[in-house]
């Protein structure tokens, strides 16, 4: 009975206080963005990303997302586009291989969770927040995060470049996880 | 001058018409020639996005302008042998025919490579055909030699013309001509 009550504390303490810990399945998830161009919108994503997820709408204060985006893997169906990306004008991959979002902090806007966090791109650190949509099922769950991202707040196509005019500020980041309990 | 053709002249729509669109489409053809030696920056992007909006531009004209016929009048043949007016409205139907599948086939060739099409910034059209990369090296390749097409077709009309004012000294480019008054307006003055 003393062993039966010590096995419950070790199970449930650690459940009670921190939010639980995910691997990302990567076959089934996908990191994308939206971008305009020439008033049309265009959608690409990153192929090469890792996620570690701690979360639990219950315990938003332990919960945490970083996310680790290697920037040459975007594409979006265009070579123009794809060629251009890479480039010291856009990404700049060559200096800044990898972007990295951490969450500083969850908060909740009526019934709908927010993510609060920094993104780092192209040596820039701005704060970046994503809306959460979370939906456990079974041992895992699904992670749904959407968000804007102002791409000149980063430098990404400056210069001629950052003509809003030809291509949009704002750059819809999206990301549909599917998540593995630990 | 009228705004309408008569039997002696064309009118100033008709004349309006053909020299902008004559200057529109060899000034936005010879864009389109040396604007693909650009190498790739936000310059080439609205060098291109020009061309394409002047190639509208003179899409939507032609169509005013095949609208404008259908209810002006056009002054009669000049007296020439029966196969030179034969071949002179042949040629003016090629001529037609290549002012209306320029700007088509440039159109084609920019959907089937996935580029948006936007006309001055303001609007977006629609794409003629989904992407296919493969495809559209094809219709960029038609694009260009029709324009190729049309100035081997122009030099037969403007030939044509040069013979008709220089060796016939009759009105048919002078009744065409932006300020051109028909000769036998200037040689008698008194007759009306």
């Amino acid at each position: 009975m003393k062993r039966l009550a010590m096995l419950l504390c070790l199970l449930t303490l650690p459940a009670a206080a921190i939010a639980a810990d995910y691997t990302v399945q990567p076959a089934a998830s996908k990191l994308a963005f939206s971008g305009s161009f020439q008033g049309a919108g265009f959608d690409g994503s990153f192929s090469q990303w890792t996620a570690a997820i701690s979360y639990d709408p219950a315990h938003l204060a332990t919960s945490k997302f970083d996310v680790d985006v290697v920037l040459a893997s975007a594409k979006t169906g265009d070579s123009d586009r794809d060629s251009a990306l890479p480039g010291a004008d856009f990404f700049d991959v060559a200096k800044y291989p990898q972007a990295h979002f951490v969450t500083t902090a969850f908060h909740r806007d009526g019934a709908q969770i927010i993510a609060d966090g920094k993104l780092t791109l192209r040596g820039v650190i701005r704060p970046v927040s994503l809306r959460v949509t979370f939906a456990p099922h079974g041992s895992g769950a699904t992670l749904d995060v959407s968000g804007i991202v102002k791409r000149l707040d980063f430098g990404v196509g400056g210069g001629d470049y950052a003509d809003t005019s030809v291509i949009g500020n704002d750059v819809k980041i999206t990301a549909h996880l599917q998540l593995a309990a630990k | 001058m009228n705004l309408r053709s008569d039997d002696r002249q064309w009118g100033a729509v008709a004349r309006f018409f053909h020299w902008t669109m004559a200057l529109g489409i060899l000034g936005n053809g010879v864009w389109g020639l040396l604007m693909t030696e650009m190498k790739p920056s936000m310059s080439k992007i609205n060098v291109y996005a020009l061309h394409k909006s002047f190639g509208l531009t003179l899409l939507g004209l032609l169509l005013l302008r095949l609208l404008w016929r259908t209810v002006d009048r056009r002054p009669p043949d000049e007296p020439a042998p029966r196969w030179q007016q034969r071949a002179a409205h042949l040629v003016h139907g090629v001529l037609y025919v290549l002012i209306a599948a320029i700007p088509l086939s440039g159109w084609w060739y920019n959907s089937l490579h996935g580029f948006p099409l936007q006309w001055f910034k303001l609007f977006n059209l629609p794409a003629l055909a989904g992407k296919n990369i493969d495809a559209s090296q094809f219709a960029h390749a038609v694009h260009e030699y029709l324009f190729w097409l049309l100035m081997l077709v122009l030099v037969a009309h403007v030939g044509a013309a040069l013979k008709h004012h220089v060796f016939d000294r009759d009105n048919v480019l002078r009744r065409m001509l932006p300020f051109g008054r028909s000769r036998r307006d200037s040689t008698t003055p008194g007759e009306s």
